[in-house]
């Protein structure tokens, strides 16, 4: 019996093993990873007062009864640099009550301490300028409930918008009584400060507020101020 | 008698799918990427709840050091028309209009490999009389002199005198003026210039710059921040 001559062909594998591919996509995805920003900065918008000299009839004062001044300081430490944890704030309602400084030495200037001892800086403001936002914060409140219950538009992105339109429209509404703020910062002011303390208007919806320098008067009675906390 | 069969256990594991899986993570990540831009200084910017994104286009950053050290990153436009580096060569011959209106004597004149140079660089922060030798650095000599402890960024003091400028405000005169008119117009409406400085820093720095933008009569702009979420 002949046999059978087989001709043996080689099996070859057509798996290919791709282990080191694997490996290799894993380091430029960790590459890309670290490399990337994903989260962008965001800003936060602001107008400031010209600097052009103004004549004194032409300046549209602020109304006594809506002002409230805020004073942010803060301390440097032995490198120039303000420690955004540590802060003090000085408010004021109205004008500074300059007659009574004069005789007696006592302002309507109030501190509150600022920073992380109390909780962060933004408790500390919050209650003085909600209360004197009451109005505005009452109606936003209702409207964000109806905009939670959906009851502008059944879709999300129209039920935002509405809900943004209106309470911009509160906000600017003449006939509720609106405080204006003014910021004033001294130079120890930590820039951390400044931006939380412009974050809180948004935060309580206030939309008159803007930056001002310090000046003599507000400098007399901060220093005032610390001397008389000092005897207690 | 019956032999008992082991099973033979493959021990390669198919590594097919797990290569489609990081290819296509790759590929997400290579597509969404946006690399981070050196920065001759790292700030940490203050938390805020302004929800507004950075622009990504027209925009003049202006980066405060701690010690107050100013440094500018001009962006062009996203489409091809206007690039970041048609609006900074532009923006560098405007400069040396600008200087040479306030310093008629002065010897400034840039090559066109100069300008070049000048035109593919991210950040910028030097004298004007000193740009020249800078930019014939070699790129990582440049870095370290930007970073260095020598070098005062744009110089810029408290001037409210709009017509004899500072240099800072030379260069954000020129912006303004470049070629492109979308800049012009995202500055004029406070979108395009951008202040990004560090959390700690005092806010006597960062009003100088302030102050210099209002003497120009920029009185919007942005102040960059991170995201904060607010609990409510």
């Amino acid at each position: 019996m002949a046999i059978k001559q087989k001709s043996r062909q080689k099996k070859f594998d057509t798996r290919i093993d791709f282990t080191p591919m694997v490996d290799m996509n894993m380091l430029l995805i960790t590459f890309f990873m670290l490399c990337t920003t994903m989260i962008k900065s965001q800003t936060l918008q602001i107008a400031l007062p010209t600097n052009e000299k103004v004549e004194k009839e032409q300046q549209n004062k602020v109304k006594q009864s809506e002002a409230v001044t805020i004073i942010i300081d803060g301390k440097l430490d032995d490198k120039g640099l303000s420690d955004p944890n540590e802060g003090m704030l000085y408010y004021y309602d109205g004008m500074p009550e300059t007659d009574k400084l004069a005789t007696t030495g006592e302002s309507n200037m109030k501190q509150i301490e600022f920073g992380a001892k109390t909780g962060g800086a933004y408790p500390a403001i919050r209650e003085i300028l909600q209360e004197r936002n009451k109005e505005v914060c009452l109606k936003i409140a209702d409207l964000k409930k109806e905009w939670k219950e959906m009851k502008f538009s059944k879709d999300e992105e129209k039920n935002d918008s509405i809900y943004q339109e209106k309470a911009k429209a509160i906000r600017n509404d003449s006939t509720l009584k609106r405080p204006v703020v003014i910021i004033k910062a001294t130079p120890n002011a930590s820039y951390a400060h400044v931006v939380s303390v412009l974050d809180e208007m948004q935060i309580n919806n206030i939309s008159r507020y803007q930056i001002d320098r310090i000046n003599e008067v507000d400098s007399a009675m901060m220093i005032l101020l610390q001397g008389q906390n000092l005897k207690k | 008698m019956g032999k008992v069969k082991i099973k033979k256990k493959e021990t390669r594991i198919d590594m097919t799918a797990m290569s489609d899986v990081t290819v296509l993570l790759l590929t997400f990540f290579m597509l969404t990427s946006t690399f981070l831009q050196k920065e001759p200084v790292t700030v940490i910017t203050p938390p805020s709840v302004s929800e507004e994104k950075v622009p990504d286009a027209n925009l003049v950053s202006i980066l405060v050091s701690q010690e107050g050290k100013v440094f500018l990153e001009v962006l062009g436009s996203k489409d091809s028309t206007m690039k970041s580096e048609t609006v900074r060569a532009d923006l560098l011959k405007n400069m040396v209009a600008e200087y040479k209106k306030t310093h008629p004597s002065a010897n400034l004149a840039f090559t066109n490999k100069e300008i070049e140079t000048f035109a593919k660089l991210n950040a910028f922060g030097v004298p004007i009389r000193n740009m020249k030798e800078w930019l014939n650095l070699e790129p990582d000599q440049r870095d370290k002199w930007l970073e260095g402890k020598d070098n005062p960024g744009i110089p810029i003091n408290m001037n409210e005198d709009p017509n004899n400028p500072n240099e800072f405000q030379m260069w954000i005169r020129a912006a303004y003026n470049s070629l492109n008119p979308e800049l012009q117009e995202a500055m004029v409406k406070g979108r395009g210039i951008a202040i990004k400085a560090d959390q700690a820093t005092p806010y006597s720095v960062v009003n100088v710059v302030m102050d210099n933008l209002q003497t120009m009569k920029m009185n919007k702009f942005t102040l960059m921040t991170a995201l904060k979420t607010e609990e409510e």
